[in-house]
């Protein structure tokens, strides 16, 4: 557990950024989150383009995604992810607002990992976040590189 | 007018003469044309009412995506007042973040029952057969542990079988129940009467209590959206339960009414047309 895995955060709201750290900064992990504020910049990370060409070649551990954001949404993402070859084993957690079931019957048929609606409550938020992301960035083994 | 003819032949073949007939068509003319106009105005009706329910789902979608977000700001950031540096504040400032805690949560519960409320009118019904008297059996066990140390007296008649939409009718039933329990609470001992009655074309279920009742003055606000007969410091509830129970029962061209009288109890009915079978 001493090599952190990096968590790419996909976040357009700077609120909901900071509250999401907060929530996580008890724990290590908070230092190998990468934050990124919409779809566009996202696929840009993954893919090696823009801003991030010349980043260290590694496939985050796991993707945390907000459904909407401006430019390209979260399920727009989920959709590229899930068509590039080199991308697509990468498990993704749809971190979103509310519970709208048109959403969760479309990410779970584009092959997501995880749904899970953030919790008005802090304290339930909270821990949302800290289960999710404990889960999925130190018990769960990544898919081989 | 419509014109016809008809060449008559004789028995060898030969065309022996015309026999025509004219009808005045104006009434039947007169007819298609309104027809015509009719089918026209409710396709334009029809379209209309989709695109007002395209409208509300967007609608809902934003007030639950839009809304919950600063709502959840709101919460987080108190929070993590309340958290690092309550200790620091004096009394007033922490009455202060209380408020802003509570009414931020009172929002998102309204947000929360609103949303529900919506995606309930906009929900097409699955029916299938439903034991009402499972449904209400099972109900009402959900409520069993959160009044174990309250004495209530339940009566249960026999019910029937209605073709139905399960999970709309659950909550038919955690609402009537609910306000049930609640509006007893002050009593000694609570009744809760469950009956149906029938007659040729529909079941008309129950559900009476010896609770806290309401003023008929207010009857016409009962099944309103987040109306309220009662201050919430005395029976808690966002006044969303009713409005819901009204909207399910017309979705399956069922009524609900009630009758009550204040401090003495209250008793709401509701209908459901019965299914072919059973009519014969």
């Amino acid at each position: 557990m001493s090599n952190l895995k990096s968590i790419l955060l996909v976040e357009d709201n700077p609120q909901d950024r900071e509250l999401t750290l907060e929530g996580l900064s008890e724990y290590k992990i908070v230092n190998s989150i990468i934050t990124v504020n919409d779809g566009v910049e996202a696929l840009e990370y993954l893919q090696y383009e823009g801003k991030f060409k010349n980043r260290e070649k590694d496939n985050p551990a796991v993707i945390l995604l907000d459904i909407k954001m401006p430019r390209m949404d979260g399920i727009e993402v989920l959709e590229a992810i899930r068509k590039d070859d080199k991308l697509k084993t990468i498990p993704v957690v749809m971190l979103t607002s509310s519970r709208e079931e048109p959403d969760l019957k479309k990410c779970y048929e584009l092959g997501v990992n995880a749904y899970v609606v953030k919790p008005v409550d802090f304290t339930e938020f909270h821990e949302a976040v800290k289960h999710t992301t404990v889960f999925w960035a130190i018990i769960n083994e990544k898919p081989p590189s | 007018m419509l014109m016809s003819g008809t060449i008559i032949y004789d028995s060898s073949g030969n065309p022996q003469y015309i026999s025509s007939t004219a009808i005045d068509i104006t009434e039947r003319k007169e007819a298609e044309k309104k027809l015509k106009e009719a089918k026209a105005e409710l396709e334009g009706r029809s379209y209309q009412l989709e695109a007002t329910n395209k409208e509300l789902e967007a609608f809902s979608y934003s007030v639950s995506h839009d809304l919950r977000a600063p709502l959840r700001h709101i919460n987080g950031y108190v929070d993590l007042l309340n958290k690092k540096y309550r200790d620091e504040l004096p009394e007033k400032a922490q009455h202060y973040l209380d408020t802003v805690t509570g009414a931020s949560q009172k929002m998102g519960t309204l947000i929360d029952d609103l949303l529900q409320y919506s995606r309930t009118g906009r929900r097409e019904l699955k029916r299938s057969e439903v034991d009402m008297n499972m449904l209400v059996r099972e109900v009402i066990d959900e409520f069993k542990t959160d009044s174990e140390n309250r004495k209530i007296n339940w009566n249960i008649h026999k019910l029937p079988t209605v073709y139905a939409d399960n999970t709309l009718f659950r909550q038919i039933w955690a609402n009537l129940l609910g306000n049930a329990v609640k509006y007893t609470r002050k009593k000694e001992v609570a009744k809760i009467v469950v009956g149906c009655k029938e007659d040729i074309n529909e079941h008309i279920f129950s559900v009476s209590d010896n609770g806290a009742g309401f003023d008929m003055k207010y009857v016409h606000k009962l099944f309103g959206v987040f109306q309220r007969l009662h201050p919430e410091t005395e029976f808690e509830g966002t006044g969303i339960g009713l409005a819901n129970v009204q909207r399910i029962v017309n979705k399956h061209q069922g009524r609900v009414w009630a009758e009550a009288e204040q401090e003495k109890g209250a008793i709401f009915y509701f209908t459901i047309p019965k299914f072919k079978e059973e009519k014969l």
